[in-house]
């Protein structure tokens, strides 16, 4: 077990921004090595600056190397500059940790948070000196996991990948490491290798492909089915019940080099229940599970005092509907004088520093509904971060039919708090080639997009908005997933559509995401176990880093499909019947089969349906499967008014929700209503 | 009043690029919770201003950071001079400076050591007055010294001597996408054989800013055309003092840790 460090450092003064292949960051930890440990790999198939600050990841590495048992570094994709001068040198993938070889660890787990970067992963594997195919793996070959909201249809990755886990990781990590353990104890001995994935197969939450056979009927799945008996016909999701119990990470990595998101992060949450259909990590990380604000708080000072930064992302998949969100904001504002008042003994030099030690923070995921005055008043009081409102689809129809219950009232609300507040542009993000949306439907983003601008004008001549335009991809586990996609023909007219409609209007600004790419998401994201070797042959062929547009090539894809004898208009295009095997019918998400479809089928009615949060529960299956419940600090929506769901808030005492206490003893305490 | 702090990148740390020393510093006085000041607007940034930028990859004993204080930031002290109020109490800017009373004081430079990450390391902390000119204006040359990988010292020091005698060294680099040849030679004011590591002759140099920033990489084609540079650290950066050239705040005011000499 040496570092490849020696060997690497020569080739980093040839390559663009070195820094990504270095660690250094403050939090790294210091993996002691030892064959007595079960050794993880983290992998985040992706570049360092995109995979660094996933919080994911980041959680699973604090766990692991607290166990006495196990021990864990990460990886990143190396850029292909780098990829070019390791494969000349003949020089492995590494860990940025120690920089020890990747082959030498016994898991390898791929974080899968996009499809586009599935090539990156057979890549990855190929870089650690491993045969991307599971079956031709040698049996003490490390073993390659793979987590993450991807796999949630894990077929398209199955050839290639020897266990996934389907939902949270922070419990189901543990059982892996002591399976993988006792393996390792016993010498991993020739012909041993399908006895783990055996093994590992019965842990919860964990899906083996090998495990299973596939049956097709011509171009149709007829079945997965297992092949043993003790191995689940259905793998369901794993569920953490209470966030209180998990305060990661306590030692958030902070780089040394730029990435994407360069701030603290703290969840607030996790789930969401606002039920938007064409949203899969809503859909699949139900029920809500509120972190406690007392909890909230003190992670936020920790983490701030620790790590030396001034702004903090209060995470979750819609942070406005946090309770009590106004006053965790304000006090998260107010950090930064709480703390440098509290110990100082000089008054003056406080009141200097005051403004500027102020805490910024950012709130991804915010709904119009929620952005109220005083929530824009809080986040303005410290440098003035992004803005970025999400109504989805411009019109009122369509957004009853995606169930985004946004009133162009609601819109127009947040997008006047934020203007007062001393914003001058903000990013609306739509979606385009929803279910049933029509030409009048498009054309409304631009409608919507002018309103806001001339809004703006009362406040600033300044005043600017840009549009994001996403092609709508259906994603499995939610009620869009039987709806046929938008060829990127179709997608491109109604880029074009909005273009026009938005004329010579110079106040907007229109990014659109390339619909071809849209195009091959939508083969990796519905795909089948037969789409595995169309991104085998991608990969062969060069496509790394599908994700970045100056990588991508929808060629090489409708390539890989024909050579494959696969149809994109099948894969891709294709609306789906109600009794139709799905590749992903084997992976329970919680979710009832039936809920969705009719959901589905309420959609294309036009029906809106509630968020159950704070309204009766209509059985999706997320809670009742699971016997856990929302967690959440109040019965009542916070901000008031009808929340986007359309309907009378008031009454939300009388809906039966596991309630926090509102004082909590102290962060990283369990919390005792919790079971 | 503003702090002249003075710091090291060695090892691991050298790849990280300007920009990125900057946020790391930031965070690091942050961390200290000293009173620095910002600018004002919408978005508020920390005043810092560095002396000349160190090219990636390169490492160095001798970086230099000014850090402006707020108003009301310097306190008295005692006899043994002043102290800055920062968040977890006063503190002298390093030890010669601190209140022989309490010995056991933390210093700045201690504090922003232990702040900042693996790699860099404070060895030096000045109070100014914040009057003299920025660092950049002021650092007219730097002192370096680098290794040439596989090229033996006798061979070194006959490139040395040769380089040295010539009137006029021009040299290529590549130049916003174009390629430029420059002659080098003026720029070069010290240079010579001063050891071997385990990659090659170790050269030392002193390479002035003007009429342009040279590079020791910049040398090395002319030196050694078949080889390349190894390692690079800069040693130094000169200004000129009132007796005759001086850096901006040097090492023997604070008690050194952790100096390695450059090899392999």
């Amino acid at each position: 077990m040496t570092t490849l460090w020696p060997r690497l450092e020569p080739l980093l003064p040839r390559v663009s921004k070195p820094a990504r292949y270095i660690g250094c960051e403050d939090g790294m930890q210091q993996p002691t090595v030892g064959s007595h440990l079960t050794s993880w790999l983290l992998a985040y198939p992706d570049t360092y600056e995109i995979g660094l600050p996933n919080q994911g990841l980041q959680i699973l590495y604090e766990l692991l190397n607290e166990r006495p048992d196990a021990s864990a570094e990460r990886t990143y994709a190396p850029w292909i500059d780098l990829e070019a001068e390791m494969r000349a040198v003949g020089l492995p993938l590494f860990s940025v940790d120690t920089h020890r070889a990747a082959g030498e660890f016994d898991v390898i787990a791929f974080n899968l948070s996009a499809e586009l970067v599935y090539t990156n992963v057979l890549n990855c594997i190929d870089l650690a000196g491993l045969d991307v195919r599971a079956a031709r793996r040698n049996d003490d070959d490390p073993l390659i996991g793979a987590g993450g909201h991807c796999a949630y249809n894990p077929e398209p990755l199955a050839d290639f990948v020897d266990f996934f886990v389907i939902g949270d990781g922070e419990e189901v990590v543990s059982e892996i490491t002591e399976a993988v353990g006792a393996w390792k104890r016993t010498g991993k001995r020739p012909g041993t290798r399908a006895t783990i994935l055996r093994d590992l197969s019965g842990i919860e939450g964990v899906y083996v492909p090998a495990m299973y056979d596939v049956a097709y009927d011509g171009p149709a799945l007829a079945a997965v089915t297992p092949k043993h008996p003790d191995v689940p016909a259905l793998v369901a999701k794993r569920t953490v019940a209470d966030l209180a119990e998990w305060p990661y990470p306590r030692r958030q990595l902070v780089p040394v080099t730029e990435v994407v998101h360069d701030r603290l992060s703290v969840e607030v949450f996790r789930g969401c229940t606002r039920g938007c259909r064409f949203c899969q990590a809503g859909m699949i990380t139900r029920p809500v599970r509120e972190r406690p604000a007392a909890q909230v708080r003190e992670m936020v000072r920790a983490g701030l005092e620790r790590s030396g930064y001034d702004e903090v992302s209060l995470m979750s998949l819609s942070t406005a509907d946090y309770s009590g969100i106004a006053e965790l904001v304000r006090d998260t504002v107010a950090g930064g004088n709480i703390t440098a008042g509290a110990s100082d003994t000089d008054g003056a030099s406080n009141t200097a520093t005051a403004d500027a030690n102020r805490i910024s923070v950012s709130l991804p995921s915010m709904r119009v509904d929620a952005f109220t005055v005083d929530v824009a008043a809080q986040v303005s009081r410290a440098r003035r971060t992004g803005l970025t409102f999400a109504p989805e689809a411009g019109s009122w129809r369509l957004r009853q039919i995606i169930n985004k219950l946004i009133t162009e009232e609601d819109l127009y609300g947040a997008v006047r708090s934020a203007y007062s507040q001393g914003w001058h542009r903000m990013k609306l993000y739509f979606l385009t080639g929803l279910p049933s949306e029509m030409d009048p439907d498009t054309e409304a983003i631009a409608h919507l997009a002018d309103a806001c601008t001339r809004i703006g004008q009362e406040y600033t001549k300044r005043a600017s908005v840009t549009v994001s335009l996403g092609g709508f991809v259906p994603k499995p586990h939610t009620p869009f997933q039987w709806f046929g996609q938008n060829p990127p023909a179709e997608l491109a007219r109604k880029v074009r559509l909005v273009r026009s409609a938005l004329g010579r209007n110079r106040r907007v600004q229109l990014k659109w995401h390339d619909p071809a790419a849209s195009t091959a998401e939508g083969i990796a994201s519905r795909g089948d176990r037969r789409v595995g070797a169309v991104i085998e042959y991608v990969w062969r062929k060069g496509g790394t880093f599908q994700e970045w547009s100056e990588r991508f090539d929808l060629g090489l894809w409708e390539e890989a499909m024909a050579a494959c004898g696969l149809s994109l208009d099948w894969y891709v295009h294709r609306h789906r019947g109600e009794h139709e095997v799905l590749p992903w019918d084997h992976i329970g998400a919680g979710l009832h089969r039936d809920f969705l479809w009719h959901d589905w089928q309420d959609a294309l009615a036009g029906h809106g349906l509630p968020d159950c949060r704070w309204t009766p529960c209509y059985d999706c299956g997320a809670c009742t499967e699971y016997g856990i419940e929302h967690m959440v600090a109040s019965p009542v929506a916070p901000n008031g008014g009808s929340q986007g769901t359309g309907q009378d808030l008031a009454t939300g005492h009388l809906v039966p929700v596991e309630l926090r206490p509102r004082q909590m003893a102290g962060a990283g305490a369990p919390s005792g209503d919790g079971a | 009043m503003r702090l002249r702090v003075r710091f090291s990148k060695i090892g691991k740390i050298r790849f990280i690029g300007h920009r990125d020393v900057a946020r790391v510093i930031e965070r690091a006085v942050r961390k200290v919770g000293l009173p620095v000041a910002y600018s004002q607007g919408f978005s508020p940034r920390m005043k810092l201003s560095f002396g000349l930028a160190l090219p990636t990859g390169y490492e160095s004993e001798a970086e230099f950071v000014d850090l402006p204080l707020v108003s009301g930031a310097v306190l008295d002290g005692n006899a043994a001079g002043p102290v800055i109020a920062c968040r977890s109490g006063t503190h002298a800017p390093c030890e010669n400076m601190a209140p022989s009373s309490a010995p056991s004081y933390c210093t700045i430079a201690e504090a922003l050591s232990e702040a900042l990450v693996v790699g860099m390391e404070v060895s030096a902390v000045t109070l100014t007055d914040g009057r003299g000119p920025s660092l950049q204006a002021a650092v007219h040359s730097c002192g370096w010294d680098f290794d040439i990988v596989g090229l033996d010292a006798t061979a070194a020091a006959k490139a040395v001597a040769e380089f040295l005698a010539a009137g006029t060294v021009v040299t290529e680099r590549v130049h916003k996408g174009e390629t430029v040849s420059s002659n080098i030679r003026p720029s070069v004011e010290v240079l010579q054989v001063v050891g071997c590591s385990d990659r090659g002759a170790v050269l030392s140099a002193e390479l002035s800013a003007t009429p342009r920033v040279v590079r020791p990489s910049e040398l090395v084609p002319a030196l050694a055309p078949a080889h390349e540079m190894g390692i690079a650290r800069r040693t130094h950066q000169w200004t000129s003092g009132a007796a005759g050239r001086a850096e901006p705040a040097v090492p023997a005011m604070c008690a050194q840790r952790n100096k390695e000499p450059i090899s392999g």
